[in-house]
């Protein structure tokens, strides 16, 4: 009866550490994959901009509904904060949107601040200047998944492990 | 018994009339309180307090950066106190400040410079509802012109307001029976309704009011300016006609030869013509048959035989009806028609 306890607790033990341990890992998972929805949603934005000339709210408006909703809407959020402030401008719209890209989405400060940039310099310019100004935005997304990406392939299997090899370690020494 | 009858209409025309009034006035206020939402917050609180008549009959509002805020209504100049005061002395004007003059051109330019290139390197933007926005600063140039303006110091807010029915009057003086119109140039002093005659004088010919048989006309405009359509978004924002087909933006050569080709138009209108270019523009119309009616800048026929190229179109006898405006009654007043054969004075004195 009480080894039954006992393993029933062993496993209950196992099974939340390792729940923690994936969860800790996949962190860095969906940094990446948030990173890349990101950049397609940039990618999104600067066609919408530089080709079509849609007017700001309009080009998020877009961005929001072709993007993938796991990030785009991100863009929307800014639409609105743009619109309902009259005072507000893009770059202070971007600053709203900050802790919801950091708590949802997993993304680091330095990611936080590459999207910042991109407020600072959205529809303030002409089409060739703002042009410009995506190639630049792009180029850092992209060194930025290569971070993501080692970091992930770093951290991922570790955490992951190590919530398992900790669940047992615990059990052992209990026992 | 017979008195009281008379008294109570007299009492119910009064109050018809008061109330046709107020309507009027209602409208607007609410076109003066919409372009307000193109304003800096703070400019914008300040500019909805002025007085009610005010805000019926501004016709602009300026913005430079450093100097009063001031505003133009019935052909004279304010200057607006923080408190929303109407005052004549500069000193009390409430001074515009460089970041308003920021912040209304990003909400002009709907935070969207690149989408107003075109617009920005002409020198203005055409706002939801026809209103213009001149733009002033520090004019960059590269290889093919004017590149972009920055530093942008003064703003000029035009607000537009179409009059319907403001060239009822005068349409009967411009057809030729049975069923044509006269080659008609509109003559007037800046600010005294060119635009707003021409706009509605487009309307009648494409819907028909007033002519013979009630017809309609397709008229093409060549709206170089955006100011007779004031297009936005490729929806006119003024009532034009139905059956009006409008070149946006367009020169009025390249435009002439663009709507002869492929619009069959029965009419052509133009604003603001007077360069040379114009005036061979104007030929090509008159060699294809259509009817042209345009405005130029000018108060009598002397001023447009100064000008060189508006000389030829004077002598070669081009146009046949020649309206004079100005502002002596309110903006928009028809002072003569002149007929272009016999330069004879066809009606003279305020036309109603």
């Amino acid at each position: 009866m009480l080894i039954a306890l006992k393993l029933i607790g062993g496993f209950l033990i196992i099974f939340s550490s390792t729940i923690l341990g994936f969860n800790y890992g996949n962190r860095f998972t969906r940094r990446f994959e948030n990173l890349y929805l990101l950049e397609q949603c940039i990618k999104i934005l600067e066609t919408e901009i530089v080709y079509g000339a849609y007017p700001l709210p309009d080009s998020l408006f877009n961005v929001y509904k072709k993007g993938n909703k796991k990030v785009s809407f991100l863009f929307e959020n800014i639409r609105s904060n743009l619109l309902a402030n009259k005072e507000a401008d893009v770059f202070n719209s971007f600053l709203s949107v900050v802790n919801i890209a950091k708590e949802e989405l997993n993304l680091k400060d330095k990611d936080i601040e590459l999207l910042l940039s991109l407020g600072r310099v959205l529809g303030s310019s002409d089409r060739q200047d703002q042009e410009k100004n995506f190639r630049i935005i792009l180029n850092q997304i992209r060194l930025l998944q290569e971070d993501a990406k080692m970091e992930m392939d770093k951290n991922e299997k570790l955490y992951k492990n190590l919530g398992i090899l900790m669940g047992v370690a615990i059990v052992i020494i209990l026992l | 018994m017979v008195l009281s009858f008379f008294l109570h209409i007299i009492l119910a025309c009064s109050y018809l009339y008061i109330k046709e009034g107020q309507v009027m006035e209602h409208k607007d206020i609410g076109i003066y309180e919409k372009v307000l939402e193109y304003i800096s917050l703070e400019l914008s609180n300040t500019l909805s307090k002025i007085p009610a008549i005010y805000k019926a009959s501004t016709e602009e509002i300026r913005l430079r950066s450093g100097a009063p805020l001031n505003i133009y209504c019935m052909n004279k100049d304010y200057f607006v106190t923080r408190e929303g005061m109407i005052t004549n002395d500069k000193e009390k004007g409430v001074i515009v400040e460089r970041s308003d003059i920021i912040k209304t051109f990003q909400l002009i330019s709907n935070y969207s410079v690149y989408a107003f290139e075109e617009e920005i390197r002409n020198g203005f933007i055409t706002l939801k509802g026809g209103h213009r926005v001149g733009i002033a600063g520090k004019v960059l140039y590269s290889a093919n012109g004017i590149d972009k303006i920055k530093n942008i110091s003064s703003l000029n807010i035009r607000i537009a307001r179409e009059k319907i029915g403001i060239s009822d009057k005068l349409i009967r003086f411009i057809i030729d029976y049975p069923n044509s119109i006269h080659n008609t140039l509109i003559v007037s002093p800046p600010q005294c309704g060119k635009t707003t005659i021409l706009r509605d004088l487009i309307r009648n010919l494409s819907s028909g009011i007033g002519l013979l048989q009630g017809k309609g006309f397709k008229v093409g405009v060549i709206d170089e300016r955006s100011e007779i359509s004031g297009m936005y978004n490729g929806v006119p924002q003024h009532n034009i006609g139905p059956r009006t087909d409008v070149l946006d933006g367009c020169n009025k050569k390249d435009g002439t030869m663009m709507l002869l080709r492929a619009m069959s138009p029965e009419v052509i209108a133009m604003d603001e013509i007077g360069s040379i270019q114009d005036v061979e523009a104007i030929h090509e119309i008159i060699k294809a048959g259509v009817k042209i009616v345009a405005t130029v800048h000018g108060s009598s026929v002397e001023d447009l035989l100064s000008r060189r190229s508006l000389n030829i179109l004077v002598n070669d006898k081009i146009f046949k009806r020649y309206v004079f405006l100005d502002n002596s009654l309110g903006v928009g007043t028809i002072r003569s028609v002149i007929d272009g054969d016999k330069f004879t004075t066809i009606e003279k004195g305020v036309i109603c």
